[in-house]
């Protein structure tokens, strides 16, 4: 069982979760490139300016492994990554666990993604303040201060690291993808978790997500907000543990 | 002072600390841990134009813009569940009226016996001016990092137009070169003997002036004049260029004094580069009746040169300008270079750690060139 976290943190978020799947499964997890303790020299502007580049690593990821027959549970972006993936490379996981996906936050026409066009470019502008401040900062400028040896191994402690830089570019693959015609040509047992008031995915948007992946399945938890892995982790293991 | 004390001057009176509470020169805010809002002071609420109540029950990300609102959800959440806090963390909110309120928020959650997380108190800080400052400084450092990327790209070119420059122009005049000589060879009249002898002379000149332009380049639009240093013997490779101005002018004398004990760690064909451009101006500038002089002498830790003649001194003004390129003395037109040779003398004392200077005045004119060794 692999599981990949969302935009905005990294593999921390899965902590609550993973550790009830160890008996009956061997679990994977990575931080994706450009987060948390990735190796950042990995990281190619070019490969990761789209979602795509993800997909590959996925990819690259489980045939270096070798693993076969594997439930891949993503979280946010990373159920759009590996809606990819298996378009990509049909066979590649046995089962999909979709945690609050979207594939298109933008809104078009009949469909309501949850956000204009102009808010999200507000939102990227927003992203080059790093809001999240420069102690959650990991770039070179502070990870290398000999004069502060300290900041180094606080934030080797600490969670959720980001260079400011990555986190813009990955949030703009994230919020301007289009992956919707992917959907269709999903032939992975599918299961969707979606929570209550999400303003990130929107109910009807994991409806949508769920009409369009043929026989998907549809749990709506009680759980409110964008991380139920987080806020409601029993809730989350007991609808994969239902599925799986 | 222990805490049963009765007369503890640490219990400040109930009305106070309900004010540093409400009144505080910061928001607080309490959230559950969905986000929800469940305790607010007055100050939060004057600043949002609400009431505290108003807050209440209300989730945080509602009083936040919409990019403020994705940050919370995928950022700032996650961090409260797993770190049970953050410092520093720039947010705008949103008043009653509409009006964006960028502040800074810091937050520590309070967990359970089974450290799930029962609460997290936020301190709201308004940081209009700062954030505006920050986001200023943001722009400039966008621009600074866009202009040296420019600055790069220029650069890599000025380096390639010099490598290209250079190649470019000696190829043809090899040609030309290698063509006089090959006429030579074969018996020619005594006109065509003349016309070669100009022609090769013409040539050397130019690929001379080829070499001072490269110099230039190299120095002033590239990577800087580049050394190839060694302990060289630097008397027989002085010599050799005196030998060769005397001979380019009939009937002038170079009075040489050497005191070089050793060899000397420098770049030996850029010291008789610059000896050479230093005893060329001086015999061109100088009193043509008197000698000009040459000096080179070394101990443990100098080297020093010099070039001196005697002549009209420097005028003050040009003093200034006679080290930087394209500068030029009154001559005859036939003498005219390019001025850079003085310039690339310069540059050549600077590559090795020393300076070049000038004196000048009715007894002589003399340029000293100390490096350190």
């Amino acid at each position: 069982m692999i599981f990949a976290h969302g935009f905005g943190c990294d593999q921390t978020m899965w902590r609550h979760v993973a550790p009830a799947f160890e008996s009956r499964f061997r679990t994977v997890l990575f931080d994706h490139v450009g987060a948390g303790d990735s190796d950042l020299s990995a990281y190619v502007p070019d490969k990761y300016k789209s979602l795509d580049g993800y997909a590959d690593d996925l990819i690259e990821l489980v045939r270096a492994l070798g693993l076969t027959g594997a439930v891949f549970v993503g979280h946010s972006v990373s159920a759009m990554i590996g809606v990819l993936a298996v378009v990509k490379a049909p066979g590649l996981f046995s089962e999909l666990v979709l945690v609050g996906p979207s594939p298109r936050y933008i809104d078009d026409g009949d469909y309501i993604g949850g956000f204009s066009a102009e808010q999200i470019e507000e939102l990227l502008d927003f992203l080059a303040e790093n809001p999240m401040g420069w102690s959650q900062a990991m770039g070179p400028a502070i990870m290398g201060n000999p004069a502060r040896p300290e900041l180094a191994e606080e934030l080797t402690a600490s969670f959720c690291r980001s260079d400011p830089m990555i986190a813009r570019a990955f949030a703009r693959a994230t919020f301007t993808a289009d992956n919707r015609d992917d959907l269709p040509r999903v032939a992975t047992r599918t299961l969707i978790l979606q929570c209550r008031e999400d303003i990130i995915a929107p109910e009807a948007v994991g409806r949508y997500v769920h009409d369009q992946i043929p026989g998907s399945d549809f749990v709506l938890l009680s759980a409110t907000g964008h991380c139920p892995h987080l806020s409601a982790p029993s809730e989350v293991i007991a609808a994969i543990d239902a599925f799986v | 002072m222990s805490e049963a004390s009765p007369s503890s001057s640490h219990t400040p009176p109930p009305g106070d600390l309900a004010d540093l509470f409400e009144n505080a020169p910061c928001g607080y805010l309490v959230i559950d841990p969905d986000g929800r809002i469940t305790l607010a002071n007055a100050t939060v609420a004057r600043w949002l134009e609400q009431t505290p109540g108003d807050l209440v029950g209300k989730p945080l990300r509602d009083l936040l813009t919409i990019p403020g609102r994705i940050v919370y959800e995928t950022n700032l959440a996650p961090l409260l569940h797993l770190r049970g806090g953050c410092e520093e963390v720039a947010l705008d909110m949103v008043t009653a009226s509409g009006q964006k309120s960028p502040v800074l928020i810091n937050a520590l959650g309070r967990r359970g016996a089974d450290n799930g997380l029962i609460s997290v108190k936020i301190a709201v800080f308004r940081a209009a001016d700062r954030r505006e400052y920050e986001r200023d400084l943001q722009g400039r450092a966008a621009i600074a990092v866009r202009s040296l990327a420019l600055e790069k790209a220029d650069s890599e070119l000025r380096e390639q137009f010099i490598a290209v420059l250079g190649h470019d122009l000696r190829n043809p005049l090899a040609g030309i070169l290698g063509g006089a000589r090959l006429l030579r060879r074969d018996a020619q009249n005594e006109k065509a003997v003349r016309v070669l002898d100009l022609m090769e002379k013409s040539a050397d000149r130019m690929a001379a002036l080829i070499d001072d332009v490269m110099d230039f380049a190299r120095g002033r639009l590239g990577s800087g004049i580049e050394l190839q240093r060694d302990a060289a013997l630097l008397e027989p490779v002085l010599r050799h260029v005196v030998a060769e101005l005397e001979a380019d002018r009939p009937g002038r004398t170079i009075v040489c004094s050497f005191d070089l004990p050793g060899p000397v760690f420098c770049d030996s064909g850029r010291i008789s580069q610059l000896a050479s451009n230093l005893l060329g101006n001086a015999l061109t500038y100088g009193d043509p009746r008197q000698p000009v002089r040459l000096a080179a002498s070394a101990t443990s830790d100098e080297f020093r040169l010099w070039v001196a003649n005697a002549g009209e001194p420097i005028p003050d003004l040009a003093m200034e300008r006679l080290f930087q390129p394209f500068f030029r003395g009154k001559v005859r037109p036939s003498q005219q270079g390019l001025g850079l040779g003085l310039h690339i003398a310069s540059e050549i004392a600077k590559a090795h750690g020393g300076t070049l200077q000038v004196s000048s005045d009715r007894a002589e004119t003399r340029f000293t060139l100390v490096m350190p060794l």
